[in-house]
């Protein structure tokens, strides 16, 4: 299991939701709030593919996150 | 586990071989958020890029290979330095626009301005010409007739010299 941490600061929680849609399909996904983090546990089948989704999903989430500030 | 890596203080970057990753330790009074989103955005086509705030006034960087093979610690140095090459010129790039926004801005607009073609009949007869003129030490806007023509013989010299 791999838990990614989206700081509240950096990322904003509608990104990680719709990067955890995207890639809904791929692993289970198990959502948190924290006080100042949206966290996300990854749970998929092997340790590479978990490290796969939990990056292309933070990757997602950024992008979407900078295209959102303009 | 994270390790220093050679050449760069432990407290800026580290490494994680086991993960394939290394995180940069960023002070936003040096470089500020923008600058470290516009570098991350430039990055995540390549590897795997998160971001972190450790503490207020800092960030933290944490780039992955998409490959874990391809996570060596040279590579690894490799990628971080890169990135911090790239953060560099985006903060500056970011203060550049900060420190001349008035005159960008001023540019633009007169760009869309003569976009818009010439003024109207309206619009000139809204026009007030009774402005003064910009000031022209080196007479530049001058006429060449007003500034190379010949001077007109002053009406009060020629009364001087009759008798």
């Amino acid at each position: 299991m791999r838990e990614l941490r989206f700081h509240r600061d950096l990322y904003r929680g509608e990104d990680v939701d719709a990067a955890l849609k995207v890639y809904a399909r791929f692993a289970d996904f198990e959502r948190a709030e924290a006080d100042d983090a949206w966290v996300v546990r990854v749970r998929a089948r092997g340790a590479a593919r978990e490290r796969a989704v939990a990056g292309e999903l933070a990757n997602y989430a950024l992008g979407l996150t900078i295209r959102g500030r303009g | 586990m994270t390790s220093p890596v050679a050449g760069v203080p432990s407290s800026l970057v580290e490494v994680d071989l086991d993960d394939a990753a290394v995180q940069l330790r960023i002070d936003e009074s040096i470089y500020p958020l923008e600058a470290a989103y516009s570098a991350a955005f430039t990055f995540i086509d390549r590897c795997f890029v998160f971001l972190d705030r450790p503490q207020e006034g800092a960030l933290r960087v944490v780039l992955s290979t998409k490959d874990p093979a391809e996570g060596g610690e040279e590579a690894l140095r490799a990628l971080v330095g890169e990135f911090a090459n790239e953060l560099l010129a985006c903060a500056w790039r970011g203060r550049i626009t900060r420190d001349n926004r008035a005159t960008i801005e001023a540019v633009t607009m007169q760009a869309m301005a003569g976009a818009l073609g010439p003024p109207s009949l309206d619009e000139l007869e809204e026009f007030d010409f009774t402005e003064e003129p910009f000031e022209d030490p080196l007479g530049i806007a001058m006429s060449w007739e007003e500034k190379y023509g010949k001077k007109k013989p002053d009406p009060d010299e020629d009364a001087e010299g009759e008798p």
